[in-house]
């Protein structure tokens, strides 16, 4: 039998994704709920580059998303660029800072993720201080609601999930990609090996940070007011490494799943049972954690099927 | 291979596809020219989180509206000229902005609600402002007062029970200057709320020749003020300013009565809104001649022209709930009030007439909060807030209103006698 392309797989999840999320606002009309799983899917495929291929955890990976959420809004507000440019140049941004923080990696383990949480704390305290309310308002918060448009906004979310997706999946089965995982599972003897683990850690640390980037940048545009605890809370780091490992990291469509079921699961009871919410949600993680601790994607790989 | 590729496929897409079913409901039918047979007010609370406290007294305040006029047979709608029940839809946003966005949302687009009513404090309301704009509905601001939302023209806001947050610490500021004390440390939380009433009183104290011998700004996370509290104090002051919310507050006071310190006069805004929950977290004595804003019902209106008086709704506010309202049970009411009102003088079931009806009223309109006055930019002028201080009486504590003199009961004990 013949084998198919490498590519038909990705290609097939990049098209449902594209297919879905075009077709759902038709279906279901709270747009924003639509959004804000997009985002989470992103923020999960984002943080499974990093997690997923090299093992490194970063408990801090909001500080890229709000650093990415507020170079948009200061580029909107400052410059004449179109908005798309501000996202992009936000998730460049994001990437500088992670180029700043690239010696975080002299670190590994709990050390890593720790700094990391601290780093973006920084990042937040320094943006909402109020010594630079004139650039970024501070603790006041920015406003770009001249530029507010929902639509134009899904339209960038979605885009970068199928860019976040697309990069999964070279990384899945791109010979980069092995050598990331080889680098997870033993560093010197993939060293040995000719990996440089010194650049593949860094790309994959800046892919990650690219995403969250341009994900909080679309975020932005699409909340248009808001304050900085609103794009550097870390219930957004926690929420995306519950959704990747809910899903399956090291996979392409691990965090995808887990974020879009998850996610679904969370606005579902939001509506219906939101008293139940704490009960209900942290059940399904504890069984989570007990059944599946390498999240839904197990199934499939148990079942010697490829997850991509 | 390509069987695995296709399951892992149909898999994908499958899940895929039954999270979006999941979210999906049923629409509801678009706003119906003839009268709905009920009036739905969507809002949110918190149930856990930064703002659970004092939201779902808000939401608390506003039940207990609704449930007044459902007694009545509901509220009356002018632009049907009947009166029609209320129904409230609530949903639970658990302090997070990104779950206060989709359920804003929801309200919106799923539930249909006749009138969209903001969630507590100016973080939660300020996600759902281009909401309501985008939607073309009016947004119901109870208590988001940052100063950041009302910087142009909209008629789709409107501040109704609480001023905005920089012109709060105006009285505190005139206060300050006429007893002369001279060396003010302010800390307060990084936020809008606060930190805009840090700006304000910065400013107040500057004009009259005062400058802070401390003004630092923390997360509106700090749970831990001890090192602060002695950083404070090695500055010297006489007066030591606190803003935060409800949860600092109570942190505040913790690390003052552990530190051992003492400062001439404290101020906290929180005390004046919360007591009871101050009083059970911190002790009566901790916060005994501490200063506050006293916003009503601790500030007594006897002659309101719309709604009850101040005396009668605490009267029938205890023996409904069997216990005394605090400052949010009763912004929620007021907003229920001012709601009622709209609805009861718009000429047609729409947004604009419900904003231009709130115009309408602006300036000629006083509650159990104090006067009703907004501007065209949806900030509330009205509704100015004195200072009071919490002296003991008994084992318990009393607010003593100390300024301005012309709504003082009392005379300010400064300096603070130490405890």
């Amino acid at each position: 039998m013949r084998k198919p392309p490498a590519w038909r797989g990705p290609v097939l999840v990049l098209v449902a994704l594209a297919a879905i999320f075009a077709v759902a606002p038709r279906l279901y009309s709270n747009e924003s709920v639509l959004f804000t799983m997009m985002t989470f899917m992103a923020l999960a495929q984002g943080l499974n580059l990093l997690y997923g291929f090299t093992g490194y955890l970063p408990f801090g990976y909001v500080g890229f998303f709000g650093t990415g959420a507020y170079a948009t809004s200061l580029l909107v507000t400052f410059t004449s660029l179109p908005v798309i440019a501000a996202v992009l140049l936000g998730g460049l941004a994001a990437v500088v800072v992670g180029l700043i923080l690239g010696p975080l990696f002299r670190l590994s383990g709990p050390y890593f993720s720790i700094a990391n949480l601290a780093a973006s704390q920084i990042i937040y305290n320094v943006v909402a201080n109020e010594a630079l309310k004139p650039i970024t308002g501070g603790p006041y918060g920015i406003k770009i609601e001249h530029v507010y448009a929902p639509t134009a906004s899904y339209v960038t979310m979605l885009a970068i999930l199928l860019a976040a997706t697309a990069l999964a999946a070279y990384f899945r089965r791109s010979r980069f990609g092995l050598g990331l995982r080889a680098m997870h599972q033993d560093p010197i003897s993939a060293s040995l090996a000719g990996v440089d683990i010194v650049r593949e850690r860094l790309i994959a640390w800046l892919a990650s940070a690219a995403i969250a980037g341009l994900a909080g940048g679309a975020y932005a545009w699409n909340l248009s007011v808001f304050y900085p605890e609103a794009v550097f809370t870390l219930q957004i780091s926690v929420f995306a490494i519950v959704f990747a490992l809910f899903g399956g990291v090291g996979t392409v469509i691990g965090p995808l799943l887990g974020a879009a079921l998850l996610y679904a699961f969370y606005a579902g009871i939001g509506v219906s049972a939101p008293q139940y919410f704490e009960l209900l949600y942290g059940l399904l993680i504890v069984l989570l954690v007990l059944f599946l601790p390498n999240g839904l994607a197990s199934l499939l790989t148990r079942r010697k099927v490829d997850v991509l | 291979m390509r069987r695995h590729l296709q399951r892992a496929w149909t898999a994908c897409a499958a899940g895929l596809l039954a999270s979006g079913l999941a979210l999906s409901a049923a629409a509801a039918p678009a706003h119906a020219a003839t009268a709905p047979s009920e009036i739905k007010i969507g809002t949110l609370y918190a149930s856990s989180g930064a703002f659970a406290v004092p939201s779902q007294s808000q939401l608390q305040g506003l039940k207990y509206w609704a449930a007044g006029v459902n007694k009545t047979g509901g509220v009356f709608v002018k632009a049907f000229d009947k009166k029609i029940p209320v129904k409230i839809v609530a949903y639970d946003d658990q302090s997070s902005t990104a779950t206060a966005t989709t359920l804003y949302s929801q309200l919106v687009t799923q539930d249909h609600v006749n009138i969209l009513m903001a969630d507590f404090g100016s973080v939660l309301t300020s996600v759902a402002i281009p909401i309501a704009a985008e939607h073309h509905m009016l947004l119901i601001d109870p208590t988001g007062s940052g100063a950041n939302f009302f910087t142009r023209k909209t008629n789709y806001l409107a501040d109704i029970s609480i001023p905005t947050s920089a012109v709060w610490p105006r009285v505190l500021g005139d206060f300050i200057l006429a007893h002369k004390i001279k060396r003010v440390a302010i800390i307060y939380d990084s936020n809008d709320f606060d930190a805009s009433q840090a700006t304000t009183l910065k400013a107040t104290l500057e004009k009259g020749g005062v400058k802070p011998v401390y003004y630092h700004g923390v997360p509106t996370s700090e749970s831990n003020y001890t090192v602060l509290i002695h950083t404070i104090a090695a500055s010297h002051p006489d007066a030591v300013i606190e803003f935060g919310y409800a949860l600092n507050d109570i942190a505040f006071f913790h690390a003052l009565s552990g530190s051992g310190l003492h400062f001439n006069m404290t101020f906290s805004i929180f005390p004046g809104q919360l007591l009871a929950l101050l009083e059970k977290n911190v002790g009566t004595k901790a916060l005994a001649y501490t200063f506050t804003y006293p916003v009503p019902p601790l500030v007594v209106y006897n002659k309101t022209n719309l709604g009850p008086n101040t005396a009668p709704f605490v009267k029938e506010w205890t023996a409904a709930t069997k216990s005394a309202p605090n400052a949010l049970d009763t912004a929620g009411f007021n907003t229920g009030l001012i709601m009622q009102h709209m609805l009861g003088t718009a000429p047609t079931f729409t947004q604009l007439a419900f904003h231009q009806a709130l115009i309408d009223m602006s300036g000629k309109t006083t509650t159990l909060l104090g006067e009703f006055k907004i501007n065209e930019n949806g900030a509330q002028l009205g509704e100015q807030l004195p200072v009071a201080q919490v002296v003991p009486e008994g084992k318990g504590l009393k607010f003593v209103i100390v300024y301005p003199p012309n709504k003082a009961t009392g005379k300010a004990i400064y300096p603070a006698p130490a405890h």
